[in-house]
């Protein structure tokens, strides 16, 4: 069985789901970002996808349901709770349980705690991987680096660090975004002469700077919810004052020289959050570059302006 | 002579607009102001004392005025992706620059987004927080996505959650049968501006006048004035004569465009009349329940664009049928993903428009017109 999965908040623990991490489809959804469209393609168009799951966090993501209704295939919506508190995560707990009831019903199977407990050892010892490698950002290469996390987001999970390439010196910068479909971008970052020591990226620097998870009970649902809710915030989840404060404090910390805000085009929480967000840099001197992604495998048309940009940092 | 309904309207505008800076000039509000997202749970402010402000009607307001097109401009200038929704574009230039037909709205106490009709809301706030330095609250609607047995208790630990920091701010303290009269006001306005919208179909009323007082229901439908102001509309309005027959019924989905003299594309519907609209349904909210908990969570929970898209269908297909509307205008609203979808499958021949409802310039109005014409030949 295959299911299609988009987002961080998306449990990996209930079942194996494949990330999405890019498809040239062919649905071209004015107004709805590139990477929705092409999740929206490849769960209508690729026969060896049996669901998708992703999130209602923004209304691209919103509206991927709409669209998937009457493929017969198993859609789940998943409500990430808006807020972050002790109620919040009960509530998510709940979701997560309602997530496996309709995958047992939907697949006429079974899902026990027990299995979910397992895959979420599994889980969290690659998280610890991936934020220990996050650790030595400034030692290895960004790009090897981001395709070893990528690669370790589908079953097995596994995420080797000696697989990673030693990192090539360049002007340190911080990497902000969505989730990094178009990969090659940080090929041209390298290749600009920059070095990504630091990123805000869902599949990267949110698992790795985690906050302690807030729960410790027996309860795995309650456990797992809490975990992805501990992480450090999305833009979706509209907590804009902490996120950059964050951020500013990693850059600050890591003396990176510039910012990259790499976000695929018609995303309106990061189109919101870098309103904000580049006015922070300026007052504080320092330069940042936004880089739009058209879609889910869009990264090729942007290294004349990451060359300007290494140039002026 | 009967009361006109239009004594009342002037005296609800001057209520809500009076601490606008163009009629405040300097006064300070006498309430604690909250900014508020379309589909906030207003009767708990009202009930508090709380006076609230919508930014995306200004914004509505704004462009009616004719005055968008710099401040749309203004808030590229301040970062703002024109990508976004073009209401919070325009809302942004106006506080940015201070301009606006009524000048400014009273600065925020605090600022209260709901994401039951669209995830922009919650975003455009989390901007509007940062630049006044106020709280933020975001209630959290799970809407028709997710079973209610769990939404339910989610919602209404949020909504008491709510009451206590309103309290807190307002130094008021909730009385439910306060509550619970204007939860009542709101189910009254929601009946009489039904009463209203029937006159749509049979008789010559401008559908303008529909797009317009609608705003009512939206700012000030837990206020007892505003089932006042609508029954006396629909006294009128059944009194007025038999709509055109002869022209071809149509039902306009999605937004006006706010822009527009006439708020809907007179300029090319000429043979058609419109015979019903479904935003002008969007506040026909359902607050079904016993106690006000659950009146609440029944109402802003079960939004129309909180819906899956299989309820929206039925919806719109049931409100269609009900106008007698053979074909309809779509607007693929370049400013609102969560609308997008909502036209799918409604069983009619549709003619879309890709618009904005704000950015008058959004619009290529030939090819409008020759899609209309299109229309009009198929379904004549
Ligand atoms: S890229 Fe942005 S708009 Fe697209 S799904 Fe992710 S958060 Fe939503
Ligand atoms: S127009 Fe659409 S995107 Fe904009 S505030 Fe309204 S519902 Fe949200």
């Amino acid at each position: 069985m295959k299911i299609l999965s988009m987002s961080g908040f998306v449990p990996e623990q209930i079942i194996d789901t494949v990330r999405f991490t890019g498809y040239e489809g062919s649905e071209r959804l004015s107004h709805y970002c590139g990477y929705a469209a092409d999740f929206i393609s490849q769960v209508k168009e690729d026969a060896s996808i049996d669901g998708a799951v992703f999130p209602k966090s923004c209304d691209s993501s919103r509206s991927i349901g709409s669209y998937l209704d009457e493929t017969g295939k198993f859609i789940y919506s998943m409500p990430v709770p808006a807020i972050r508190d002790e109620g919040s995560v009960a509530y998510f707990a709940d979701i997560l349980r309602d997530y496996k009831a309709k995958l047992e019903k939907h697949f006429n199977i079974s899902i026990s705690d027990d299995e979910i407990k397992a895959r979420d050892m599994v889980i969290s010892e690659r998280n610890a991987k991936i934020a220990a490698s996050y650790g030595k950002l400034s030692d290895l290469s960004y790009s090897s680096y981001i395709r070893e996390v990528h690669a370790s987001l589908n079953a097995p999970y596994s995420f080797d660090e000696s697989r990673i390439e030693a990192g090539k010196d360049g002007k340190p910068v911080y990497l902000v975004g969505s989730f990094l479909a178009g990969i090659e971008l940080s090929d041209c970052i390298e290749k600009a002469g920059m070095k990504v020591t630091g990123d805000d990226l869902p599949e990267s620097g949110r698992i790795a700077v985690q906050s302690e998870s807030a729960d410790s009970s027996e309860d795995i649902y309650l456990k797992i919810a809490s975990d992805i809710l501990s992480r450090r915030p999305s833009p979706t989840q509209d907590l804009f004052e902490e996120l950059i404060k964050n951020d500013v404090a990693e850059i600050e910390e890591k003396g990176c020289r510039g910012v990259i805000f790499a976000t695929q085009k018609y995303c309106e929480p990061y189109d919101y959050l870098f309103s904000v967000y580049k006015k922070v840099l300026d007052e504080k001197g320092i330069p940042v570059l936004q880089v739009q992604l058209s879609d889910s495998t869009d990264a090729g048309a942007h290294a004349f302006a990451l060359e300007a940009f290494a140039d002026i940092i | 002579m009967p009361d006109s309904y239009l004594v009342h309207v002037a005296g609800a505008m001057r209520s809500y607009y009076k601490d606008f800076s163009k009629y405040a000039k300097g006064r300070a509000p006498s309430q604690k102001v909250a900014w508020v997202t379309s589909f906030a749970p207003v009767e708990i402010l009202d009930a508090l004392d709380i006076e609230y402000v919508y930014p995306e009607s200004y914004a509505a307001v704004i462009a009616a005025s004719g005055l968008e097109q710099p401040l749309l401009e203004e808030s590229s200038r301040q970062f703002l992706s024109c990508d976004c929704c073009s209401y919070s574009c325009c809302f942004e230039g106006c506080i940015s620059t201070g301009k606006g037909p009524r000048g400014v709205p009273p600065v925020p106490d605090v600022l209260i987004a709901t994401n039951n009709q669209c995830n922009t809301l919650p975003a455009w706030w989390s901007i509007l927080a940062k630049r006044y330095n106020v709280p933020l609250i975001v209630l959290d609607y799970p809407g028709e996505f997710t079973d209610a047995d769990i939404a339910r208790p989610y919602v209404e630990k949020q909504h008491k959650e709510f009451v206590k920091k309103m309290e807190e701010l307002s130094g008021n303290k909730l009385d439910e049968n306060e509550l619970a009269k204007r939860i009542g006001n709101s189910i009254n306005s929601v009946a009489a501006w039904k009463r209203v919208c029937a006159c749509l179909k049979e008789r010559e009323v401008p559908p303008t006048l529909l797009f317009d007082d609608i705003n009512f229901l939206i700012t000030a439908r837990c206020k007892e004035e505003t089932a006042i102001i609508y029954n006396l509309m629909a006294d009128e309005m059944e009194t007025y004569p038999e709509c055109n027959k002869s022209l071809t019924p149509l039902f306009w989905i999605g937004y006006p465009l706010w822009y527009h003299k006439d708020r809907y594309l007179t300029e090319v519907m000429e043979g058609f009349r419109v015979c019903g609209s479904n935003y002008i349904t969007w506040w026909n909210l359902d607050y079904e329940g016993d106690s006000v908990w659950d009146k609440l969570f029944g109402a802003y929970n079960n939004t129309f664009l909180n819906l899956s898209q299989k309820t929206k269908t039925e919806r719109l297909s049931a409100l269609i049928a009900a106008s007698g509307a053979k074909c309809a205008v779509t607007c693929r609203n370049k400013s609102c993903k969560c609308d997008y979808v909502s036209a799918k499958n409604v069983g009619i021949p549709q003619a879309e428009l890709e618009v904005d409802m704000i950015d008058r310039e959004y619009l290529d109005v030939e090819r409008a017109a020759s899609l209309m014409k299109i229309l009009k030949e198929t379904v004549s």
